[in-house]
C-alpha cells in the first residue's frame, strides 16, 4: 500500500501494511483461550448442575415437614374408636422479630454500659437475653389475653433459636376453644404471634378398648424414614430440614398397622438469608392424613365385657381383680370383643402421658394385655379337650361311665374330686356339667399324655394364634414327655398325665387361645383364626374337622349345655335373661403355686345358641389372695352372662323376632 | 450565574426547609396536628353526609302520594312483625337469665346500641374501612363491634371526638372467631383483598373436615361470641365452598357477605356496658 499525507492529517501518517502473518498466532491463542472458557462454562453448566444446585440448596434452602395426620380407627360398625382432634397453641415466628431482638440487644447494652457494672455479659449473653425479654414480652401479651401467668423457659428458647429457627416456637400449648377464639379476635393479622394448629389422637369411648387399639407417642426418632409422593420435598439432606415432630404407634393397632395409619409428609420449602431467617416461599405440598382401619371390634360388646369385668374387685372394693375377657365371631373369626384389666385411659397419652398416671398404670400392672400376653392354666375348662381326645382315640365314648368315689389315685398321687364330692356313677355330660375330676382324670390317663398333647396341638394351643396385635406371648405351653426331659431333666410320670387331663400341671394358655378353642369347638373344627381386620362379607372359616360323630358332638354340646343349666355355670343366668337361648359352656378353677401361696385362676368358656353357634367367649379372672377359691362359676361366668346379655339385646333390636321367644304359658288347660 | 441557579433550586429549598422545620417540631406538636386534622375534617365529612341526607330527602319528596300511603302500609305489617319478635325475644331473655342463674352460668356481656349514620366511605378503602358520624361524644370506644340490618359491619378502630372509623368485617385485617350456625365448634374468619365495587368475601380457617358447604348449600357463618368482642349469634355471611386445607387437619372456606354491606348507610355500636 502506498503512504499517503495530506494537509488534513498534518504529521500523522497513516500507514496500511499487508497481512502480518504473527497475527495469526494471536488468532489462534485468542481461539484456544475462549474454546477453554467455553468448555469450562459447558463442563460446569452441563456436568456439575447437580453439584452446585445442591450446595446453593444447602446455602439458601430450608425444608420444613410436616407430619400427616394419622388415619382413624373404626369399629366393626363405623363408630369412630380413635380419630385425631385438632390442639391449639399459640405460637411465635421467631425468625420474624430480627430487627426487635437487635432493638432490645442494643437497648440492654446500654443498660448494663450505665449501670458500670465491672460484669458485662457478653455479645451472646446479652443477644440471649434480648431474645428472652422480647419473647416474653409476647407471652405476657397472650397472658393478658387468657388471664395466665405463664413463664418461658430460657433454655428451651435458646435451643429453639439455634436448632429450630424455622419452626413455630410454641408459647402456650393446647389451647381450650375459648381460649383460641378469644386470641384470633384480639391478637392482631400481622402479628407475630400466631395461632397454631396440630393433630392429637383422640378416643371418644376413653379406657375402651385401650389394649387393643394401643396408643402413641412423640417419634423422637431423628432419621426416622417420610412418606413423600413429591420429589422436591424429598431431595434434601437432614441439615437443611425442620422437622415437626410427628407420633408413632406404640401399641396395639397403633402399632400393629403404623405404616398404614401414618399419614403423607408435607411441608414447604423456604428460601432463607445468609443469617438463616426466611425469605420467600418456594414450594408447598399438602401432608396427606393416614388411611383408616375397620376392626372387628364391636364397642357396645366390649363396652359390656369391660363393664362386667370390673365388678369383679377385691375385698376392699378399691382394686379391680386381674382380668380378661375374648369375644369371638364362631363363623368368621373376628374378634368382637378383645378386654384386659386393669386398663387405662387412652386420652391420658394425648398429647403425651405425664410421669405421674405412667406410674399409677405401672403399678396397676395394666400395661400387660392378658388377653395375649398372659400364659395361664386352663383348669378344668381343658376338661373339654381332655373329652375330645378321649372320644378322637376312642378311649372315650358317648355312653361311657366310671365310678367316681370322690377321689382317684394315679400313681403315687391321690387327687381328690371337684370341691370332694362323690358323684357315683357318672357319664361324660354329668361330668363335664359337674366338673368330675376322677371323670377325666381316669379317661385322660387311659388316653395318654402324649395324645392328649397331640390333640392339644391340633387345635393350635401350643403355638401364638397370630393375631395383629403386638406382644402376643409364646410361652404357652402343651407339655409331654420330651418337653420335661429336655427343660427339667425328669421322666413324664403318670400324675403328670393326671394333672394335664384336669388343666393344671405345666399347661399353660391364652384367655385368646380358649376363645379360639372354643369356637372350633363350637364350629366341629380344629382351628379358628381369631383376626381384628373386619370385612362385610368375611366366608365363613374352614379348617380339619375334629372327626366326630353325630352322638359324639351331641354328648359334648350337651354336657356344656347342661353346665349352665344345672352344673357349674349356671350363674351365667344370673346377668343373661335370654331363658330361650341355649349356651353351652364350662367352668374352670385353675391353682398356680407362686412365692405368695397358690393363686387361683377362674375360668370360663362358653358358646351360643348351642344349636346354631354364632359367638364364643372365654373368660379368665386372677384372684388377688393366696389360697382363697376363686370359682369360674362365681367369678367368671356372670362376666359372660353379661357379654351375652348384650350381644342378644343388640341382635333382637337390630332384628326383631331373630331370637326364639319361649312358648307363652297356656290361659287354660287344654281340653 | 448563581442568583439564577438559585432561582431555579428555590422550590427544592423551601421543601427542604419544610422537611427540616417537620424533623425539628417536637413529636407532641407532630400529634396535635396528626388528632386535628381528623377533627377539622370531621365537620367537612358530617356536613357532606348531611347534605346527601338532603339530597336523599327530596328525592323522596318527589314520591307520590299513593307510593307513601303504600310503603307507610308495608312498614306497618314490618313494625307489627318487629313488635311480635321484640316481645317473644324478651320472654326469651328472662328465660336465658332465668337458665343462667339456675345453673349459675356467666352471663354475656352487655352492649348499649349506638345507631349511627355513615358520614364517608373512600373509594380507594371501599371494603376496608368507613368513617360514621358519632365519636367520643357518644362514648363510642375502640374495638366496639358494629352491626346492621345485615350482621356485622366490623369494628371501630380509630375513635375521634365526633367521628370513628370502623374497620369493615371485608378487610383482611380484620380477624374474628366465628361458629356455623348449629355447631360449637369455634373457626377463624377473615377479611379477604376484594376489589372496590366487586362483591366482598372473606375466608374462614379451622373449618372441621366433616364441614361440606356448596353455593347451593350455603352454610351461615355466625359470630362466636367467645372471642370476647362481639356478641354471639350475628351473621358474617355464607360459606359457599369449603377446601382441605394445608395442613390436612381442617379446612379453608370462602364466606360470601351480605351485599347492601355495599351500600350500608346506617349502622349500630354495641359499646360494652361496664359490669360492676
Amino acid at each position: 500500500m502506498a503512504e499517503k499525507s495530506t494537509e488534513r492529517s498534518g504529521g500523522l501518517v497513516e500507514s496500511h501494511k499487508g497481512y502480518d502473518s504473527r497475527t495469526i498466532f494471536f488468532y489462534f491463542a485468542v481461539a484456544a483461550l475462549l474454546t477453554a472458557l467455553t468448555s469450562g462454562l459447558a463442563y460446569q453448566q452441563l456436568f456439575k448442575t447437580d453439584e452446585y444446585h445442591e450446595k446453593e440448596k444447602q446455602q439458601n434452602q430450608r425444608r420444613i415437614l410436616v407430619p400427616g395426620p394419622r388415619g382413624n380407627i373404626y369399629d366393626r360398625e363405623g363408630r369412630l374408636l380413635v380419630g385425631n382432634r385438632p390442639r391449639f397453641a399459640v405460637t411465635l415466628h421467631l425468625d420474624s422479630l430480627r430487627k426487635e431482638f437487635r432493638k432490645e440487644y442494643i437497648k440492654v447494652r446500654k443498660a448494663y454500659r450505665e449501670l458500670e457494672d465491672k460484669d458485662i455479659p457478653n455479645s451472646t449473653q446479652l443477644a440471649q437475653i434480648a431474645r428472652y425479654s422480647v419473647v416474653q414480652r409476647y407471652l405476657d401479651q397472650v397472658n393478658a389475653s387468657l388471664g395466665r401467668s405463664e413463664k418461658l423457659d430460657a433454655k428451651d428458647l435458646n435451643r429453639h433459636f439455634h436448632g429450630e429457627l424455622l419452626l413455630p416456637y410454641s408459647l402456650v400449648d393446647d389451647l381450650k376453644p375459648e381460649e383460641y377464639a378469644r386470641l384470633i379476635e384480639q391478637l392482631p393479622v400481622s402479628s407475630p404471634l400466631q395461632v397454631y394448629a396440630s393433630s392429637t389422637r383422640y378416643y371418644p369411648f376413653g379406657s375402651a378398648a385401650s389394649h387393643v387399639l394401643g396408643y402413641v407417642s412423640a417419634n423422637e426418632e431423628p432419621d426416622s424414614e417420610e412418606t413423600y409422593t413429591d420429589n422436591k420435598l424429598a431431595t434434601f439432606n437432614d441439615k437443611n430440614t425442620f422437622k415437626m415432630r410427628g407420633t408413632i404407634g406404640r401399641d396395639g393397632i397403633e402399632s400393629e398397622y403404623d405404616n398404614l395409619l401414618q399419614g403423607e409428609t408435607g411441608g414447604t420449602v423456604y428460601r432463607v438469608d445468609p443469617a438463616g431467617y426466611r425469605a420467600e416461599t418456594l414450594y408447598r405440598h399438602v401432608p396427606i392424613q393416614g388411611k383408616s382401619i375397620t376392626t372387628s371390634i364391636d364397642i357396645d360388646l366390649q363396652i359390656a365385657a369391660e363393664t362386667a369385668l370390673d365388678k369383679n374387685r377385691s375385698e376392699d372394693d378399691t382394686v379391680v381383680l386381674k382380668s380378661a375377657a375374648v369375644v369371638i365371631d364362631i363363623n368368621t373369626g373376628e374378634i368382637l370383643a378383645l378386654a384386659s384389666n386393669p386398663d387405662y385411659d387412652l386420652n391420658d397419652f394425648a398429647p403425651r402421658l405425664s410421669t405421674e398416671k405412667a406410674k399409677v398404670i405401672t403399678d396397676n400392672e395394666a400395661w400387660m394385655n392378658r388377653a395375649i400376653s398372659g400364659a395361664y392354666p386352663p383348669g378344668s375348662t381343658f376338661k373339654i379337650l381332655t373329652a375330645v381326645a378321649g372320644l378322637h382315640n376312642g378311649w372315650l365314648t358317648p355312653n361311657s361311665h366310671f365310678d367316681c368315689e370322690g377321689h382317684i389315685v394315679v400313681g403315687r398321687s391321690d387327687f381328690p374330686c371337684h370341691n370332694r364330692h362323690v358323684h357315683g356313677n357318672i357319664g361324660i355330660r354329668d361330668a363335664i356339667a359337674k366338673s368330675c375330676n376322677v371323670f377325666f382324670i381316669h379317661y385322660g390317663s387311659q388316653t395318654g399324655g402324649e395324645a392328649l398333647a397331640a390333640e392339644a396341638r391340633r387345635f393350635h394351643l401350643d403355638r401364638p394364634m397370630g393375631i395383629e396385635l403386638p406382644h402376643e406371648t409364646r410361652r404357652m405351653m402343651i407339655p409331654d414327655e420330651v418337653w420335661k426331659k429336655k427343660e427339667r431333666g425328669e421322666s413324664w410320670y403318670p400324675g403328670d398325665t393326671a394333672n394335664m387331663a384336669i388343666g393344671q400341671g405345666f399347661v399353660l394358655v391364652t384367655p385368646l387361645q380358649m376363645a379360639s378353642f372354643t369356637a372350633s369347638i363350637a364350629r366341629g373344627e380344629v382351628f379358628t383364626q381369631p383376626t381384628l381386620e373386619h370385612q362385610t362379607n368375611r366366608t365363613r372359616q374352614r379348617t380339619e374337622p375334629i372327626g366326630f360323630s353325630r352322638e359324639q358332638a351331641a354328648a359334648l354340646r350337651d354336657g356344656m349345655e347342661e353346665c349352665i343349666k344345672t352344673g357349674t355355670g349356671k350363674t351365667l343366668r344370673i346377668n343373661f335373661k335370654h331363658p330361650e337361648i341355649r349356651v353351652a359352656g364350662k367352668s374352670g378353677t385353675a391353682q398356680k403355686r407362686t412365692a405368695k401361696g397358690t393363686i387361683n385362676y377362674a375360668w370360663f368358656i362358653s358358646y351360643a345358641p348351642a344349636e346354631k353357634p354364632e359367638i364364643a367367649i372365654a373368660v379368665m379372672v386372677e384372684g388377688d389372695k393366696a389360697d382363697e377359691e376363686y370359682g369360674g362359676g362365681t367369678y367368671a361366668a356372670p362376666v359372660t352372662g353379661s357379654i351375652l346379655q348384650e350381644y342378644f339385646d343388640k341382635k333382637s333390636a337390630a332384628k326383631p323376632g331373630t331370637i326364639a321367644q319361649p312358648p307363652k304359658p297356656a290361659t287354660s288347660p287344654a281340653r | 450565574m448563581l442568583p439564577k441557579r438559585f432561582d431555579q433550586a428555590q422550590p427544592f429549598i423551601t421543601l427542604g426547609i419544610i422537611v427540616l422545620a417537620w424533623l425539628i417540631v417536637p413529636t407532641a406538636a407532630k400529634r396535635l396536628m396528626r388528632l386535628s386534622f381528623f377533627e377539622f375534617q370531621a365537620p367537612l365529612d358530617i356536613s357532606a353526609a348531611t347534605v346527601r341526607d338532603v339530597q336523599e330527602f327530596w328525592s323522596l319528596r318527589t314520591r307520590s302520594r299513593n307510593e307513601l300511603i303504600e310503603a307507610g302500609i308495608d312498614l306497618a305489617h314490618l313494625n307489627a312483625k318487629y313488635e311480635t319478635s321484640i316481645q317473644r325475644n324478651a320472654a326469651l331473655e328472662g328465660e336465658v337469665a332465668r337458665l343462667q342463674e339456675l345453673l349459675k352460668l356467666p352471663s354475656y356481656t352487655e352492649y348499649r346500641a349506638e345507631p349511627a349514620r355513615v358520614a364517608r366511605r373512600d373509594f380507594n378503602v371501599w371494603w376496608q374501612r368507613m368513617v360514621i358520624r358519632k365519636g367520643r361524644n357518644y362514648g363510642i370506644t375502640e374495638g366496639a363491634p358494629v352491626i346492621f340490618v345485615g350482621g356485622v359491619v366490623g369494628r371501630v378502630r380509630v375513635v375521634h371526638a365526633y367521628t370513628s372509623e370502623v374497620e369493615l368485617i371485608s378487610n383482611p385485617g380484620l380477624r374474628m372467631a366465628a361458629t356455623i350456625e348449629g355447631d360449637t365448634r369455634p373457626l377463624s374468619y377473615q377479611g379477604g383483598n376484594n376489589p372496590t365495587f366487586g362483591p366482598a368475601k372473606g375466608t374462614v380457617e379451622f373449618v372441621p373436615l366433616d364441614v361440606t358447604a356448596t353455593p347451593s348449600a350455603s352454610r351461615r357463618l355466625v359470630t362466636s361470641g367467645v372471642g370476647g368482642v362481639f356478641p354471639a349469634g350475628l351473621t358474617i355471611g355464607q360459606i359457599f365452598r369449603v377446601d382441605p386445607s394445608t395442613d390436612g387437619l381442617f379446612k379453608t372456606g370462602e364466606v360470601r357477605l351480605d351485599p347492601r354491606l355495599d351500600s350500608v348507610s346506617e349502622v349500630t355500636v354495641l359499646i360494652p356496658l361496664q359490669t360492676d
